[in-house]
């Protein structure tokens, strides 16, 4: 017998309480008033001894009370055979790991044909589920005794290109072992691949009364190469100035020479050899980006192949796109901040983005349409035309950047935006000097890399009333530095002060950079995304203040995975499968998403038999051994509870008849005669 | 005939003195059949030889004048007497069990007593309130406002200190010159020598002398089931008893001392009866006074 709770023993130490109470206490009884005491003698040791004979057993009856709590609450429990001769209380389970990695070599075809075999030589009636597993556990069956079922089962897993994750099999094994109610038999047929282990061995442990049984179907180490990541951009504007880098790694392999290949739109641009190092990585460049317009199907090729072909490609997806026009509008003579924007952008984006300085006096009759960003530079009084012409196109979705300065302030309210201006506020040469930003909202994707206005000293500003507008900074007087405001489906940043380092030093500080770039894609809509994606990784469909347009996406199989109404509400989706992916939306902003499979998977080193040993026992708690006869633990808390049950019932009987006695004895000496 | 008593307990919840004496006297007065010898009051019974001593005035002069020699007349119920009630007031006396405690039924009894003897039979009553001094005393008369004198006397009687009855019946000894009933009210924890050899003296003096003892039911049974720490009301002494010894022992002790107190009393000449306070007082009364006009 053991005791899976034993520190709760120390409640033993309880029995301590009645025999205080019972045989080291002295008694006082309660005095009680009586008219003389001449007929009376004194003969203590008889009560007393009468008492505590009467008491024996009341005390008795308490001490096992507090044993039997204890042992109930340090959960006892003895061992017994597994319940191996009655079949009806086990239940065998059958995990099949279809991960991606069970693509070397046939391995999930090894592993299905013994999950099969082992199914067919169970004894009749033995009740079997099986499951796959994969980056979650899927439940293909119900615990049947049905062999066809299992079998059936069983060849309808196919491999996926999921991460293997034994800790999602142990907590699915915690969720079924009290459904099951029965001695859990779990045999894992995988590959066991060191990198499906979590990273707390902690998260492996099995419940109580599940015993694994590993069924390694890879022998030894088997050398893989793969292409391990490609570094390329997704958006595209002059092909001849991008680089494509990719890195080729070996797992337990040799040093050896790879011929690496890209592909776009299935037409090799470029090849090069690559020598791979034993069990290191080595990279390619590319240079010679050939790419129409649009979306492209890209890829880098790893050849020739090896145990595990399906990662020698590493998929990606380019768009080639136009530079996009920004309208800057600015005061006559008053270009500085044009000098420092127009650096910046180059610098950042190179050829992303051109820029059509316009002074504010010929802004009438352009076409606004043709311009995804409007920055109005410290701009004066505008023609109303152009200022019309420049709300509907932000309603429409364009973007306005606004820097004010003293030009700006003499207006009562901010254009297009129009938050109410207060005026121009100059930092005191005697007091503070300058003003910095005292509170920057990080988390905007304007300012993510905007370094917090660190360091940046601001002479001259406006101050805004931000009205139902966000305030992303202000300045250490607490006046508002960048305000966002929404227009329609079109955003409209407010700086209170200007681009041109006069107003400000901003635009000698590194942080300039970032911010004019980050700025120009977040109000162009051009916001950088990723050339890959990871298997089991999600997809953002549209953001949450987006209207419910509809989405279509097709899956690598040119299958749609969206239903209709979810074409309408899905925010993501999952990316299941490697390949690419097809989303097109309603307003035109299609994608294409390339999806490879965790690269961890590539390394298709084993874990350990002792890694797999101590995994195994830290279920049933007993070391599993071939050919030991399974045992299980049953416990006995519940018996000793209710023992304790019963005895607190008599405890309570006994109790209740003595205190009977002395309230009945109390009665006839009524309270208020009692002495005090 | 079919007798409804009045249980302590209804008597208890009677606010008047007067009432609750009113109540028991007519409950056990319409109980009674009506005998020539009832009551407390005596009549002529007989002439006696005088003693030295004696009151002049009781002497016969007729008789003296046709045989010359002095003779004393002795009363049954022609004249009325006197009735001096003794109540002890000590501590013990106010133990109590159950709704009346031993010095509540003590007054009910005086009460009833109080109100026969002025109501009924137009007898002079006093009383004599003590522990272990004098307390209260109210001088025998039959004057008018002397019922509630007394009443007034037993509503001030609380139980408090201890017993002695010497002082007492020396003061009564003193203040009481005619001859008649005397009434001690007690529960009498006192070795019954002592009481008998007190209260002996006023017989002398020609008195007739009635001990009524009360005693709480749970004074004669005290019934204990488990030992206890009992403290005596009057001394503060504590005792730890057990449930045997008050089983056996007490109740034989006290037997005994009832017995002796009973047998020394009847020796002497005195009556002697024992009342439970949780008896209808009526009943007890009207059994008294039933036994008390046989022995006469």
């Amino acid at each position: 017998m053991g005791f899976s709770a034993p520190w709760f023993l120390t409640g033993l130490a309880a029995i301590a309480l009645p025999i205080y109470i019972h045989l080291l206490r002295q008694h006082h009884a309660e005095p009680l008033r009586f008219s003389s005491l001449m007929f009376f003698e004194k003969r203590v040791q008889s009560s007393v001894r009468r008492r505590r004979l009467q008491h024996w057993l009341l005390f008795a009856l308490r001490a096992a009370l507090i044993g039997t709590l204890a042992l109930s609450f340090a959960d006892p429990f003895i061992r017994g055979p597994a319940g191996s001769a009655d079949a009806s209380a086990r239940v065998v389970v059958l995990a099949v790991d279809h991960s991606f990695s069970m693509r070397a070599e046939g391995r999930l075809e090894r592993a299905k044909r013994e999950a099969m075999s082992l199914a067919a030589s169970l004894p009749p009636g033995s009740r079997m589920q099986v499951i796959s597993l994969g980056s979650g556990v899927k439940v293909l069956t119900q615990p049947v005794a049905d062999l066809g079922e299992i079998r059936s089962a069983i060849a309808s897993i196919e491999a996926s290109d999921s991460r293997a994750a034994y800790a999602e099999l142990a907590q699915a094994l915690k969720a079924l072992a009290p459904a099951l109610k029965a001695h859990i038999e779990v045999h894992l047929f995988s590959d066991m691949q060191r990198s499906g282990l979590p990273a707390s061995f902690a998260d492996l442990t099995l419940p109580e009364g599940v015993r694994l049984i590993a069924h390694p179907v890879s022998s030894g180490r088997t050398p893989n190469w793969t292409v391990e990541t490609v570094d390329s951009p997704h958006r595209i504007y002059d092909p001849a100035k991008v680089r494509i880098q990719a890195t080729i790694a070996g797992f337990g392999a040799p040093p050896a020479k790879r011929r690496v290949s890209l592909v776009v739109g299935g037409k090799t641009l470029e090849t090069r050899e690559v020598d791979v190092p034993a069990s290191g990585r080595a990279p390619v460049e590319f240079t010679r980006i050939e790419l129409p317009h649009g979306f492209s199907k890209a890829e880098v090729r790893l050849e020739p192949g090896d145990a595990l072909p399906d990662d020698d490609r590493f998929l990606f997806s380019l768009e080639r796109v136009e530079p996009q026009r920004i309208l800057f509008v600015h005061e006559p003579e008053r270009t500085r901040a044009l000098l420092y924007v127009r650096a910046a952008l180059e610098a950042a984006s190179g050829p992303a983005f051109t820029i059509d300085a316009v002074p504010t006096g010929q802004t009438s009759g352009i076409t606004l349409d043709r311009y995804s960003l409007v920055i109005l530079s410290d701009t004066g009084a505008l023609p109303g035309p152009f200022l019309e012409a420049l709300k509907n196109r932000v309603r429409l979705g364009g973007g306005l950047f606004v820097a004010a300065g003293s030009a700006m302030a003499s207006r009562s309210q901010a254009p297009v935006l129009g938050v109410p201006c207060r005026g121009i506020e100059y930092a005191a040469r005697e007091g503070e000097r300058y003003l910095s930003a005292g509170f920057v909202d990080s988390t905007h994707p304007v300012l993510r890399n905007a370094n917090q206005f660190q360091g940046v000293k601001f002479f001259e500003t406006v101050r805004f009333e931000p009205g139902s507008g966000r305030v992303l900074a202000r300045l250490s007087n607490q006046s508002p530095l960048l305000i966002e405001g929404k227009l329609g489906a079109g955003n409209v940043l407010l700086f209170a002060s200007t681009l041109d380092n006069l107003a400000n030093d901003f635009p000698l500080h590194a942080a300039f950079v970032p911010f004019v770039e980050q700025t120009a894609l977040y109000l162009a809509g051009l916001q950088d995304s990723p050339a890959s994606h990871v298997v089991d990784s999600y997809y953002e469909l549209r953001a949450a203040a987006e209207p419910a347009a509809s989405v279509e996406v097709l899956d690598p199989f040119s299958k749609r995975i969206l239903s209709l109404g979810e074409s309408a509400a899905a925010r993501s989706i999952q990316l299941i499968a490697q390949g690419y992916y097809q989303v097109r939306r309603a307003n035109g902003r299609n994608d294409l998403v390339a999806v490879n499979a965790d690269r961890r998977e590539s390394d298709l080193e084993t874990l350990p038999a002792d890694a797999i040993s101590l995994w195994q026992n830290t279920g049933a708690g007993e070391p599993v051994s071939s050919g030991a006869p399974a045992t299980a633990r049953k416990s006995l808390w519940r018996y000793f509870l209710a023992a304790a049950l019963a005895i607190l019932l008599v405890e309570s009987a006994l109790s209740t008849r003595y205190l009977g006695d002395l309230g009945e004895q109390r009665v006839r000496f009524p309270a208020g005669r009692r002495a005090a | 005939m079919l007798q409804r008593f009045l249980s302590p307990s209804v008597l208890a919840g009677i606010s008047g003195l007067e009432l609750v004496a009113k109540t028991v006297v007519e409950g056990f007065v319409a109980g009674l059949h009506r005998s020539p010898d009832f009551g407390f009051s005596q009549e002529f019974a007989e002439y006696r030889a005088y003693s030295e001593g004696d009151d002049l005035r009781h002497i016969d002069w007729n008789v003296f004048a046709r045989t010359e020699r002095a003779y004393l007349k002795r009363y049954r119920g022609e004249t009325n007497t006197l009735v001096t009630i003794l109540l002890d007031a000590s501590a013990s006396m106010g133990f109590g069990s159950h709704e009346v405690s031993k010095i509540d039924y003590a007054r009910y009894l005086c009460a009833s007593v109080f109100y026969l003897a002025i109501h009924q039979q137009r007898d002079g009553a006093g009383i004599i309130v003590f522990d272990d001094e004098v307390r209260d005393f109210v001088r025998p008369s039959t004057r008018q406002g002397q019922l509630y004198r007394l009443l007034h006397a037993l509503e001030k009687a609380e139980p408090k200190a201890r017993t002695d009855f010497a002082k007492p019946f020396l003061h009564l000894q003193q203040c009481l010159r005619k001859r008649g009933i005397v009434v001690v009210v007690s529960d009498f924890y006192e070795t019954p020598d002592k009481v008998i050899r007190t209260v002996d003296p006023l017989r002398f003096r020609g008195s007739e002398l009635l001990l009524l003892h009360v005693l709480d039911p749970r004074e004669l049974d005290p019934g204990l089931h488990a030992p206890a720490r009992l403290v005596d009301m009057e001394t503060g002494a504590s005792l730890e008893v057990s449930p045997e010894y008050v089983a056996n022992e007490y109740r034989q002790r006290l037997g005994a001392h009832i017995a002796s107190l009973e047998a020394k009393a009847r020796a002497a000449g005195i009556d002697y009866f024992l009342l439970d306070t949780s008896r209808p007082l009526d009943a007890a009364l009207r059994e008294y006074l039933s036994l008390r006009a046989g022995r006469m």
